[in-house]
């Protein structure tokens, strides 16, 4: 079965467990899967836009309204959609960084930010984490306090992930907050790993600025995401143009700079706003997942030679393992090498690990029903009970 | 033709929430009791619109 002749079918979510460390909490509600069906055309959300003109004024369907819930689920003032964290990352920087400035992020932080800050002809310079590999805010206080000696001012940001890409390990959010704080340095809060899975708010965080990822934690298409902030730096990170054309005079008043006008204009943001319900009631069940979260690792870690490279009890659902003692001693005389292990589990209906990789890698048992994350801990031991690793 | 639209909405939809049936109990597809009659009813409101588009395109 093939779209348009020569694209597959994707169902790998349908016939598969998908344990990929990025996919888990993106994946569509029913919801979101309708209303991509009804609203898939490029500017659907535009029938009835009215004055003023743009897309988080609609009322009909209901996006204005998204936006203030949106606001009001993640603690904060304003919210904005945004074609991914990435994008947020960029409207703040844009808006708060002049080039030449500094900005903190996290020596855990994800590469976007590195790029929206070098987009803003800005520099960064990264936080250390501890020998736990946390990031803690005395860290934060120590790497401003440098940066303003070297530089005679401080940063002009602090952008710090609660949960890393790499380790999904917990950082020092409110530590970070207090510490940028007292050097008037607003924090950007980088929830691309809690957002839509895990309770936020932001201003309890003592975050200035709360960016989500729609496509990665709110069961949205990509690209998607949100951009929150408070009245303090609303006006600032969702400036509107003041621009005139010199021939023709025109001017497009109410139009944000940051947001390049409307951002999320089809079947995005109508799927956002159609798992929301779910995304709202499922953040109250993340101590459950993290639940499963460790039962699957304890499992792997009662198989000799395995360690748990995340901080360990996991705080997430992402997490990073090392099966070098274990998974990988197999590889190194198996005929398929590294990818026996990406075969049998796949063999038992898992797909998502790195194929290949038997040393360290990442999965995620986000959205798992219990049933799933005992098949999926019992298949891990399974294979290594298969090749005597037990 | 007024209600075709309707009905094929209808019938997407009932197939939409199979669909995520199908993802929720991957890889072994073995319903519980409760997701079986949650099958049954989706597959129900399919057939259902699809017999009603039927019937409307012989109009």
């Amino acid at each position: 079965m093939k779209i348009a002749g020569n694209i597959p079918i994707r169902e790998v979510e349908e016939r598969y467990i998908n344990i990929q460390p990025i996919q888990a909490a993106g994946r569509l509600t029913a919801e979101a899967m309708k209303a991509l069906i009804v609203y898939g055309d490029g500017y659907s959300t535009c029938d009835q836009c009215r004055k003023p003109f743009r897309l988080d004024k609609i009322t009909k369907p209901p996006i204005a309204e998204f936006h203030n819930d949106l606001a009001r689920f993640l603690g904060m003032d304003e919210a904005r959609v945004t074609p991914g964290a990435r994008r947020a990352f960029q409207a703040v920087c844009l808006a708060l960084v002049n080039k030449g400035d500094t900005v903190l992020v996290s020596a855990l932080g994800h590469y976007t930010e590195f790029l929206a800050v070098e987009n803003a002809r800005a520099t960064v310079r990264e936080v250390p984490a501890n020998e736990a590999n946390i990031i803690m805010g005395d860290a934060v206080a120590q790497k401003i306090e440098e940066v303003t000696r070297e530089n005679g001012h401080p940063p002009a940001l602090v952008m710090l992930d609660h949960f890393d890409y790499s380790l999904a390990n917990e950082h020092d959010i409110v530590g970070a907050a207090k510490a940028a704080h007292q050097y008037d340095v607003p924090l950007l809060y980088n929830g691309a790993y809690t957002v839509g899975i895990k309770p936020v708010n932001g201003k309890a965080l003592g975050a200035d600025f709360v960016v989500g990822s729609g496509h990665k934690s709110m069961a949205s298409p990509a690209p998607s995401g949100v951009l929150a902030t408070t009245s303090e730096y609303a006006d600032t990170v969702f400036s509107t143009t003041q621009m005139i054309g010199d021939l023709t005079g025109r001017q497009f008043g109410v139009k944000e700079v940051q947001m390049l006008g409307c951002t999320l204009m089809g079947g995005n943001i109508l799927a956002m706003m159609a798992s929301f319900p779910t995304v709202k009631r499922r953040v109250k069940e993340w101590d459950e997942y993290v639940t499963k979260s460790n039962h699957v690792v304890d499992t792997l870690l009662g198989i000799k030679g395995n360690t748990c490279v995340s901080e360990y009890p996991r705080k997430h659902t992402l997490s990073k393992v090392d099966t070098t003692g274990s998974f990988d001693t197999v590889a190194r005389t198996h005929k398929r090498r590294g990818f026996f292990f990406s075969d049998e589990l796949k063999q038992r209906g898992i797909v998502g690990a790195f194929a290949g990789a038997t040393r360290a890698w990442k999965f995620n048992t986000y959205g798992l029903s219990w049933d799933q994350t005992r098949y999926v801990a019992d298949a891990f031991q399974e294979i290594a009970g298969k090749y005597g690793l037990l | 033709m007024d209600d075709a639209v309707d009905y094929v909405f209808e019938a997407l939809f009932a197939l939409s929430d199979l669909r995520v049936l199908l993802r929720e109990t991957a890889p072994l597809h073995k319903f519980n009791e409760q997701q079986l009659s949650q099958a049954r009813e989706a597959l129900a409101r399919a057939k259902n619109a699809l017999e009603e588009l039927d019937e409307e395109l012989q109009k």
